[in-house]
């Protein structure tokens, strides 16, 4: 899902590097007044997890592999802003070392994995255990919010791609059913490994489930 | 922070552990996207020379050992970078 340089129209880079400039402004903020002294290694063991994840490639449909995003599960255990800040890093270090997603893009990179991959997953997830605090409520609102954030950003990217009418003249439908259509697979993926990784979490080490989450106040952030 | 010590600690063997199974059994990435991208006839416009394209040091492409040390060596540069972001955020809230 990493949108290289070139894809997208400089119109549309730009309003995506506003959009999430907005999102990276109040992560930075509240990151900067509640991340405490256990969540800082926690997140750059579960960032530096996730960029490795990124590494391996399963096949899927069509001949195309895909990837652990990671987001998700980032969301669920430290907040949205946190994955957000998690996934900034891990998608600037990709575009600057390796050429794994473009410069001009990044804000759009940002905004599909770091954004909607990230709040859409914890947003999902939050309302699942309000209804029901039961182990299936939980694994139920990891797996379904991992897929459906998973597909939303797929649906973004191909929102970008599809409304970049000089550099992508195939339109919109085209775009975002061809995205959509492979990321369905991929969610589910996604949401089973984050299922997987919550039902561990919360069957050895709840205490990290349980610690306070970088997240906006009307999401119930500290 | 013995217990942050320990968690950084698996994290890392866990990580590298990604990396070796990423190297040698599932390094082929074609994305989606570059598959509907080279289906439509789109091509990428760089702006900017990575020092490591695709993951791999010119004159040691396909080489399975440099790939690994590459994956292990840039999962300790992120491990790194976001624990000193997360410092210097938490050294904002000291000062404040």
């Amino acid at each position: 899902m990493h949108i290289p340089d070139g894809f997208l129209d400089l119109s549309i880079c730009s309003v995506m590097y506003v959009a999430t400039a907005i999102f990276w402004i109040f992560a930075f903020r509240k990151a900067s007044r509640v991340l405490n002294e256990k969540q800082i290694p926690l997140m750059a063991t579960l960032t530096a997890m996730f960029f490795a994840a990124q590494m391996m490639n399963y096949p899927i449909i069509g001949g195309t592999t895909a990837h652990l995003l990671g987001g998700p599960i980032l969301a669920m255990t430290l907040g949205p802003y946190a994955g957000l800040i998690s996934m900034t890093i891990i998608l600037l270090i990709q575009a600057l070392l390796f050429g794994d997603g473009g410069i001009t893009t990044f804000g759009a990179n940002v905004w599909n994995m770091g954004v909607i991959g990230v709040f859409v997953p914890y947003i999902v997830y939050l309302l699942a255990t309000r209804m029901s605090r039961s182990r299936s409520g939980l694994l139920l609102g990891a797996f379904a919010g991992a897929l459906i954030g998973d597909v939303l950003a797929a649906v973004f990217a191909g929102l970008e791609l599809g409304l970049s009418t000089l550099s992508f003249p195939y339109g919109v439908s085209i775009a975002v059913t061809a995205m959509a259509t492979h990321h369905l697979i991929i969610g589910i993926g996604e949401g089973i490994v984050t299922a997987i990784i919550i039902s561990m979490l919360q069957r050895t080490r709840q205490d990290l489930l349980q610690l306070p989450k970088l997240s906006p106040s009307w999401l119930g952030g500290t | 922070m013995a217990g942050g010590r320990r968690l950084l600690a698996f994290g890392l063997v866990l990580s590298i552990a990604f990396v070796m199974v990423g190297v040698l059994g599932f390094s082929n990435s074609v994305e989606t996207l570059d598959q509907v991208a080279e289906h439509l006839g789109a091509t990428e416009s760089p702006v900017w020379s990575p020092p490591i394209p695709d993951y791999e040091i010119h004159g040691f492409e396909g080489n399975a050992t440099a790939n690994i040390a590459i994956g292990i060596v840039f999962t300790v540069v992120v491990l790194v970078s976001t624990y000193a972001v997360g410092k210097s955020l938490r050294s904002f809230k000291s000062r404040a």
